[in-house]
């Protein structure tokens, strides 16, 4: 059961009627009937116990199917590889920083299955070590808008009133630019570091997060719960913590994953565009813009960067697909 | 709808100021003491302000941003500090680069991705069907710049059948240039494809189940006749509105693809501003795209409406 609903809340009356409704449910149902007048909590615990019960059998559900889709095992499978090379590439490849000058621009060979780049370091190892920033980068982007976002998205479709139409004004103004304009404007001016980025693109997914969280909200603040929460006399911030929350991470999830994917891609479009990282680091985006000019005599040196970012990329769609998939049904 | 795009060109003028603010106040007040970030930390205190009065950084914000809007709205966008040349033209002239790439691009874009959405959606739930959705979506949202090496490296350095670059060499003839476009299009092209051929597929699915589509199929109608003139028809309105979402997509990946293929184009120009932190460019580039987004957007709705007769009558 959601812990916020009952034993942790300091009300000694509800917590001993929890406890006495795990002893007993069918209990409980007597006394329900007995006086179904006067105490309400306890028919709603009663439902509560359902309603958790149907949670669960629900989530067994989710993960059968989810496991059952092909799309989403492919892309799982895809970013699970990534996030292992960007962890642990080190421990077995040769060093991504090692320079030797008599080895540069070689083609793919048994000693360097990936050629090397035109300071002779081993594009394998830097390959595989690429995933690390872009990966650390992403995540903590997404996560950033989702707390940003959810804050903001929770109170808009909560008090609704001037409240919302200030936050969605300024939501609208902030949309007013492409994000990679805005990102590039306020990098060029904050400067090059891996926080800035992050920071930068957890500001700038914020305004469409809480837009979808808001509309998710507004869809459950008419419905009985919500009202019999404030019914009790809860607070706004409790009703929208544990009340509302628990109740729209499905949309949360999708949101959260959608923007995952974008924020690879942006990251990886900052770092191209020289505003994200800084050389010799062996990421992706950063790679790819200064080994271009090598295209054509030594096109393995941009070929498999770029072929691994593809990949990733779209191992984190085919997960978002596949999860929007099983949602949906 | 007069009074439809009337009323929608009065919303963008608060927009458009508070988006000005927004890269004025970025811009300028960021960084700080400007005349010391340009004479660096051995200069005096003395030569930092006269430096300062000079440039006219010591007065009153709202000072500033009045003199620099005014002079935004006259075509006074000042001088460039890194390449010193008046910024009206040099931004004007990437802007008309920056279009021709982009009109050229949506000229591919809009009839292929259609065509394809309105194949897959016509053979449903096939094996095609599905090929088609799972590698349109993919090309999508792999970023420009991979497929766009991926692409240079097939056409231009393996094939040798397109230009690695994208400008044709000085006096070579208007026509020329479309040439050149070719693979820096592709990738634009690629951006969209997925969305654009996503909602065409949805459109068709959906009009193929309206009772008027058994009716003209009963009544004899060869197939192409049915396909031509009922279903591609219908299935074009939800089509057009994503086309006018995807503008800001479009321009990011302009900004990416000038990049790239090293185009002069107005993504160029902001991007080696904002590398050389030449902030008067800057400015007058992000506040010009600003601008062309917010008309494109404005002209898609346009366009939604003329096809649509509920929102037509009733703006």
């Amino acid at each position: 059961m959601d812990e916020g609903r009952n034993p942790s809340r300091p009300d000694p009356d509800l917590a001993e009627e929890a406890s006495w409704v795990d002893a007993d449910p069918e209990m409980l149902e007597f006394r329900a009937d007995a006086d179904a007048g006067t105490d309400r909590r306890a028919q709603e615990l009663t439902a509560d116990v359902a309603a958790e019960q149907e949670q669960r059998r629900q989530r067994r559900y989710l993960m059968r199917a989810l496991l059952r889709s092909p799309t989403f095992m492919t892309g799982l499978v895809i970013v699970i590889f990534w996030v292992l090379m960007g962890a642990f590439s080190w421990v077995f490849t040769q060093s991504p920083f090692s320079v030797d000058a008599m080895a540069s621009l070689q083609a793919p060979s048994g000693s360097h299955w990936f050629g090397t780049d035109d300071l002779g370091r081993d594009v394998f190892a830097r390959t595989m070590a690429g995933a690390r920033t872009v990966l650390i980068i992403a995540p903590l982007a997404t996560i950033l808008a989702l707390l940003w976002g959810g804050i903001i998205g929770l109170a808009a479709g909560f008090y609704r009133g001037i409240t919302d139409e200030v936050i969605m004004r300024l939501v609208d103004v902030l949309l007013a630019l492409p994000i990679i304009i805005t990102s590039i404007l306020i990098l060029s001016l904050l400067g090059k570091s891996l926080a800035i980025v992050i920071v930068v693109i957890g500001a700038l997914f914020t305004p469409v997060v809480s837009r979808t969280i808001r509309s998710a909200v507004i869809g459950e603040r008419e419905r009985e719960y919500v009202m019999a929460a404030r019914l009790r006399g809860e607070r706004s911030a409790f009703v929208m913590a544990r009340e509302i929350l628990p109740n729209i991470t499905q949309p949360i999830i999708v949101e959260g994953t959608i923007r995952l994917g974008y924020a690879v891609f942006t990251a990886a479009t900052l770092s191209f565009l020289g505003f994200g990282l800084v050389p010799p680091s062996p990421d992706w985006g950063l790679t790819i813009a200064t080994e271009r000019v090598f295209l054509q005599i030594a096109p393995w040196t941009v070929l498999f960067p770029a072929a691994a970012l593809a990949s990733l990329v779209v191992g984190v769609n085919l997960i978002t697909d596949g999860l929007g998939r099983v949602f949906s049904k | 709808m007069l009074r439809l795009i009337g009323r929608r060109l009065l919303l963008m003028i608060p927009t458009l100021i508070l988006v000005s603010i927004l890269v004025f106040a970025l811009a300028e007040v960021l960084p700080g003491d400007v005349g010391r970030t340009i004479l660096g930390p051995y200069a005096t205190q003395e030569q930092v302000e006269i430096l300062n009065q000079q440039m006219g950084v010591d007065r009153p914000l709202y000072e500033r941003y009045l003199s620099w809007a005014g002079g935004f709205v006259t075509g006074d966008w000042g001088e460039s500090l890194l390449l010193k040349t008046a910024v009206f033209p040099t931004v004007m002239r990437a802007l008309g680069n920056s279009l021709i790439l982009a009109g050229f691009a949506l000229v591919i874009i809009v009839p292929t991705s259609i065509l394809i959405g309105v194949f897959a959606g016509l053979r449903r739930d096939s094996a095609l069907d599905r090929t088609i959705t799972v590698s349109t979506l993919s090309m999508t949202v792999i970023p420009e710049f991979v497929s766009g090496v991926i692409l240079l490296y097939i056409f231009a350095v393996w094939l040798k059948w397109l230009p690695v670059t994208a400008m044709p060499p000085a006096g070579s003839n208007f026509f020329d240039r479309f040439y050149y476009l070719i693979l820096p299009a592709i990738p634009l092209m690629f951006l969209e494809l997925g969305y654009i051929a996503r909602m065409a597929r949805v459109g068709t699915v959906q009009v193929l189940a309206m009772p008027y589509i058994r009716t003209a199929v009963l009544k004899g109608l060869p197939r192409r006749r049915v396909i031509f003139g009922h279903v591609l028809r219908n299935a074009m309105v939800p089509t057009v509105t994503v086309i006018g979402s995807q503008v800001g997509w479009l321009i990011g990946g302009l900004v990416v693809i000038e990049t790239l293929f090293v185009y002069p184009g107005i993504g160029k120009v902001m991007v080696d501003a904002a590398q050389y932190h030449d902030v008067v460019m800057l400015e007058a580039s992000v506040l010009v795209v600003a601008v062309i987004y917010m008309i494109a957007n404005l002209i898609a709705d346009i366009v939604v409406a003329l096809l649509n007769p509920r929102i037509r009558m009733g703006g």
